[in-house]
């Protein structure tokens, strides 16, 4: 009881920092708890979609009409899949689609007729209109939950696909619950009627859908051999491959990246609290030396005084997590909503009180520890030294920094000689400013790089993000199709290259690779070796980032490619920091590329234009030049007017089924009408399909964009406070300490603000030091968050790192500068007159 | 004489909770240059009070205070601080030297606040702290290594180093015995010998016979004054006996 009283006397005495531990381990078992929760609620949730919508677990998408019922077979055969559920849909890379807001944007969909979702999982329906309305919709279509929960679509609302300048429009029947195929990092899946479906098959491409699940472990690289050995095709270039891992990975990767820095956040808050605990109780046992002394010669013993400190310490340290494990089980249906937001899928949790108990409890357990680690002290005060006041200011030592010596100013001398004197403390406050400054540059350099959106994303995807992406009919010649629109005044640039699915076999990876070619890399913009060249010749390649670190190959290595019919080996000339295709790509030029695919010709024209708001305008330009698409032409109705009007738009309709669903390259036609011969060809048909790069990209950054740079702008601010709490508590508890000090120079003439300013140049040299720590530490930090949650390197900024640095060791000195401020409350008659 | 420090109705009160308590109360009273003047009064007259008011280290509650021609009551505390270095110097009771510098940064920390480093400055603390009887080895010493008296010689050193127009003591010698009390007298006397005007507080009879002039304050009030030729000048027995006599009548 007694050891309690001397705890709450200690306690009323120094509310200030009491106050700042209780507040410090509150945040950390805040942050901690909330992490401890959420990890296994995210990964919950996923099982939890899986389970409740049956959905297959691995899904293959080959290109219908490359699609051999051999892949099916080996299955079958060698994987002793059972049940192998095989299905048409249709797919749209880069499909443009109206916003709920009226603006364009643009997202890879599957359509899927109900019967194929069926055989892919149960189709849970949610949220959806009544049967009676449904049943007058003429396009009825149901979203998967993302559209819902993140696009913020109601039932009953339009849902409008682009083509050709031409709209589908589609009324949201309802949403539905899906296992795969569920974010807009990847693809959406889309369930409309089987009439929709045959519609949409002239826009879009058809491909066979195998879905299945399998107990055995799956190694796409081990199917993929044995395919292309049975068929004697190449494999990779033909499928899209999709499963549980990926489709989790991909959606909760990101926000397990954020929980991860919550994680960090905490345990600087941790590292203060407990340098706080240590610098106040040695702090405490300086000034109460004398009253230690009277206590102990008035029969309390050592073991007693050292529990006091350390009841206190259990005291705040226990209100602090206590209050912060309730606040995150409090907080759990709000962290259940952001994760909803964050991973497209209702999140249900019941809140996990033993992992909070866990968390609080090992908080109040370092606290105790490290209280008592330095409460112990207290046995090396008998009553006799302690009067003495320790040995302390017994000094035998050198004199060091002597003012015999000083050159220039005397508050900068005295102020350095106040460093030595009191190292530490110094040392621990660096600590403090290290953690905290690594923490609050990192937060900056993630809020510089999102700060105008997802610019700063696009500039890592590490490939071309033109205003607009044509795909030319085979046939086209595709040279004298870009000279013809780089004539174009709207036109800044165009590039040649190959569709963005072209995708090869690596030797020895599983990780096959999506070939991004150029005849000449120096004209594209996006585009950037991290470390050495483009590649020059046909035998040289560069690799994305992530292949670099997670495949150990490096520049001089050869890289093996195995191509429709042969391998070839390539030479490493550069690293590049890419984003798109998992992080996975490769470069290689034109001519590289045809020695494992000779019969490819690049099909894609890439136009940037000079003014990116033209883009609408200039679709419409290209398609009325160049035609409509042909998929878009042969769903056109026939034109009204003359009779020769209309039998030329008939045969433009003609041709383009022809064209599109069955890889005709060039028409001729002559029809004769009376003596009227009415001729034509389908020359007119140059374009396949328009999208926009730059929108997708969009639909699939912004969120990620604003979300970070919340994130970071949040993080900054709570990270000063904790600075500012640290700081301001180690500047008043020196006053409070070097009260006798500082009156004693007031009254030689020190004015308040030379000793605020001796007091500030002490933690100078500590927080500059600290500052290049941090700096340093901060730099790698953000190469680890980068590489982990995105697979890129981001080049950094050398004025934003010394710029931070400045920033945080000047927002150190201004916070102890007002901090120090109660110096002027120091009267100097009082003390003299004690 | 020219008078260094003036003051006009000077009051200073201290408020406890509710009740007011008025130690100096509309005090008119000047210091000459060149005086040593000893305040004297019974515990709780206002002496110390009456001390921090005119040098500035406290502000009145009514009333002004001149330095020569300059108010010096209505200004901050960081402008008060800067007149404090350049014009007083301070002797206390309780010495406070800074507990971590030794003997020499001790007198340098209050030097150093007014004047440049060199190497003339450096020569003439140490010659100051010889004079008083601190060895080059003693210069070295901290604070707690040195006796009461030689620490007071050090806090006298620090408190001239500056060439103060004024010099302020509050009780000197109060906590030294008598022999180093007397050292440190001797060290008052010689710096007044030299021109330096004195205003000390004291208890002490003894202390009180070094000065030229003896104000006796009772309940915040100047209610006598006494004055002396310079200490050496006359008879030291029949000085004694005046201001005792003097004190007598005050009801000392």
């Amino acid at each position: 009881m007694k050891i309690c009283r001397l705890s709450l006397f200690n306690l009323k005495k120094n509310k200030r920092e009491a106050a700042a531990i209780v507040f410090l381990t509150l945040v950390t078992a805040f942050l901690m708890a909330t992490f401890a929760v959420s990890m296994t609620q995210i990964s919950s949730a996923f099982d939890r979609a899986f389970e409740e919508t049956g959905s297959a677990d691995f899904i293959l998408l080959f290109e219908d009409d490359k699609y051999r019922d051999i892949y099916r077979d080996i299955l079958e055969e060698e994987y002793q899949v059972s049940d192998v559920r095989e299905s048409r849909v249709l797919v749209g890379m880069a499909a443009s689609t109206i916003s709920k807001e009226g603006e364009s944007t643009a997202n890879n969909i599957i359509f899927a007729d109900e019967s194929t979702e069926r055989k892919i999982e149960n189709f849970k329906k949610l949220n959806v209109l009544p049967d009676n309305e449904i049943e007058k919709l003429s396009h009825p279509i149901w979203l998967p939950q993302y559209f819902e929960i993140t696009a913020g679509y109601a039932p009953g609302d339009t849902f409008t696909f682009v083509s050709g300048g031409r709209n589908y429009p589609f009324t949201i029947a309802g949403f539905y619950s899906t296992g795969l195929y569920n974010s807009s990092r990847h693809m959406l899946k889309c369930v409309i009627t089987d009439d929709d479906m045959v519609l949409l098959s002239t826009v879009y491409e058809e491909y066979r859908l195998i879905a299945f699940d399998t107990e055995k472990q799956f190694s796409y690289e081990e199917y993929y051999e044995k395919c292309s050995a049975r068929s004697n095709e190449s494999v990779a270039s033909i499928v899209i491959l999709f499963d549980k891992d990926t489709e989790k990975w991909s959606e909760t990767n990101f926000l397990y990246v954020f929980l991860y820095m919550s994680v960090f956040l905490s345990v600087v808050t941790l590292i203060c609290a407990l340098f706080l605990i240590l610098h106040k109780i040695s702090k405490d046992m300086e000034e109460q030396m004398v009253q230690i002394g009277v206590l102990e010669a008035l029969g309390y013993t050592s073991r007693e005084l050292s529990c006091s400190y350390i009841c206190e310490y259990i005291l705040t340290g226990g209100i602090g997590a206590v209050t912060g494990g309730i606040a995150a089980a409090v907080f759990s249906p709000v962290m259940d909503t952001l994760t909803r937001g964050m991973i497209n899928r209702d999140v249900h949790t019941d809140v996990n009180i033993l992992r909070i108990f866990i968390v609080v409890i090992s908080i109040i357990a370092l606290v105790t520890l490290f209280a008592l680690s330095r409460a112990a002290r207290v046995k090396k005060f008998p009553p006799v030294v302690a009067f003495r006041k320790g040995i302390k200011t017994h000094h035998f030592g050198k004199n060091i920094l002597p003012l015999e010596k000083m050159r220039h100013s005397i508050n900068v001398r005295l102020a350095f000689k106040g460093i030595c004197s009191d190292l530490r403390s110094n040392i621990g406050t660096g600590i403090c400013i290290i953690a905290a400054g690594v923490a609050v540059m990192f937060s900056v350099y993630l809020f510089d790089f999102f700060k105008s959106g997802y610019d700063g994303l696009l500039g890592v995807t590490g490939m071309e993000i033109p205003d607009i992406s044509m795909t030319m009919m085979s046939g086209v010649n595709g040279e004298n199709f870009c000279d013809e629109i780089r004539k174009f005044p709207e036109v800044e640039k165009v590039l040649l290259t190959h569709a963005m699915l072209n995708k090869v076999e690596i030797k020895g990876s599983n990780q096959n690779a999506t070939v991004i070619s150029y005849s000449d890399f120096s004209l594209t913009d996006n585009i950037h070796p991290k470390t050495g060249r483009f590649p020059a010749y046909d035998n040289e390649i560069m690799i994305s980032a992530k292949r670099e670190e997670t495949e150990n190959r490096h520049i001089g290595d050869n890289i093996i490619l195995k191509g429709d019919v042969c391998e070839k080996s390539y030479l490493i000339t550069g690293i590049v920091s890419a984003m798109n295709n998992d992080s996975m790509s490769v470069y290689m030029t034109e001519d590289g590329y045809r020695r494992i695919r000779p019969s490819d010709r690049p099909n894609t024209v890439e136009i940037t234009l000079k003014n990116e708001e033209d883009r609408p305008a200039f679709t419409d330009k290209l398609t009325s030049l160049y035609g409509a698409s042909a998929k878009d032409a042969a769903y056109a109705q026939s034109a009204q007017g003359s009779l020769e009007e209309r039998i030329r738009a008939k045969a433009d309709e003609k041709m383009a089924v022809l064209i599109s669903q069955y890889g005709v390259t060039d028409v001729d036609y002559a029809i004769r009408i009376g003596d009227t011969v009415i001729s034509g060809n389908s020359s007119h048909f140059m374009i396949k399909d328009i999208s926009s790069m730059k929108v997708l990209a969009k639909s699939q950054m912004a969120s990620i964009a604003a979300v970070t740079k919340t994130f970071s702008l949040w993080a900054v601010i709570f990270i000063a406070v904790v600075v500012a709490v640290i700081l301001g508590i180690i500047a008043v508890s020196a006053v409070k300490r070097q009260r006798r000090e500082f009156g004693i120079m007031k009254s030689m003439g020190y004015t308040s603000r030379e000793l605020m300013l001796q007091l500030t140049l002490r933690i100078l040299p500590v927080t500059v030091i600290s500052a290049c720590i941090a700096a340093v530490l901060s730099v790698r930090v953000q190469r680890i968050f980068w590489m982990a949650g995105f697979g890129v390197q981001i080049p950094e900024s050398l004025p934003l790192i010394i710029g931070a640095a400045a920033a945080l060791v000047l927002y150190c000195l201004t916070v102890t500068y007002i901090s120090a401020g109660s110096i002027r409350k120091i009267s100097v008659t009082e003390l003299m007159t004690e | 004489m020219i008078p260094i420090l003036r003051t006009e109705k000077l009051c200073k009160s201290f408020s406890n909770g509710a009740t007011q308590q008025h130690v100096i109360k509309n005090l008119d009273l000047e210091i000459m240059e060149g005086d040593f003047t000893v305040i004297m009064g019974a515990s709780g007259s206002g002496k110390s009070t009456l001390l921090y008011a005119l040098s500035g280290m406290d502000k009145p509650t009514l009333g002004k205070v001149f330095f020569g021609d300059t108010e010096i009551s209505d200004y901050t505390n960081d402008w008060l601080a800067v007149f404090r270095r350049k014009n007083c110097g301070f002797v206390f009771q309780n010495i406070y030297l800074l507990e971590n510098q030794n003997v020499l940064d001790n007198v340098l920390t209050g030097a150093f606040v007014v004047q440049k480093n060199s190497p003339e400055l450096i020569k003439r603390v140490k010659e100051l702290l010889a004079k008083v009887g601190l060895t080059e080895e003693m210069q070295k010493k901290y604070p707690n290594q040195l006796s009461g008296g030689e620490a007071q010689r050090v806090g006298i050193v620090r408190a001239v180093i500056n060439e103060p127009k004024i010099l302020f003591a509050d009780e000197p010698t109060g906590s030294l015995n008598s022999a180093s009390g007397r050292d440190v007298l001797d060290i008052f006397t010689q710096v007044h010998e030299n021109g330096q005007s004195i205003v000390m507080v004291t208890h002490d009879i003894k202390t009180a016979l070094r000065g030229t002039r003896v104000i006796y304050l009772r309940d915040g009030k100047v209610v006598g004054e006494h004055r002396m030729a310079k200490y050496g000048g006359d008879d030291p027995k029949e000085r004694r006996e005046k201001l005792t006599v003097f004190l007598d009548e005050m009801g000392w």
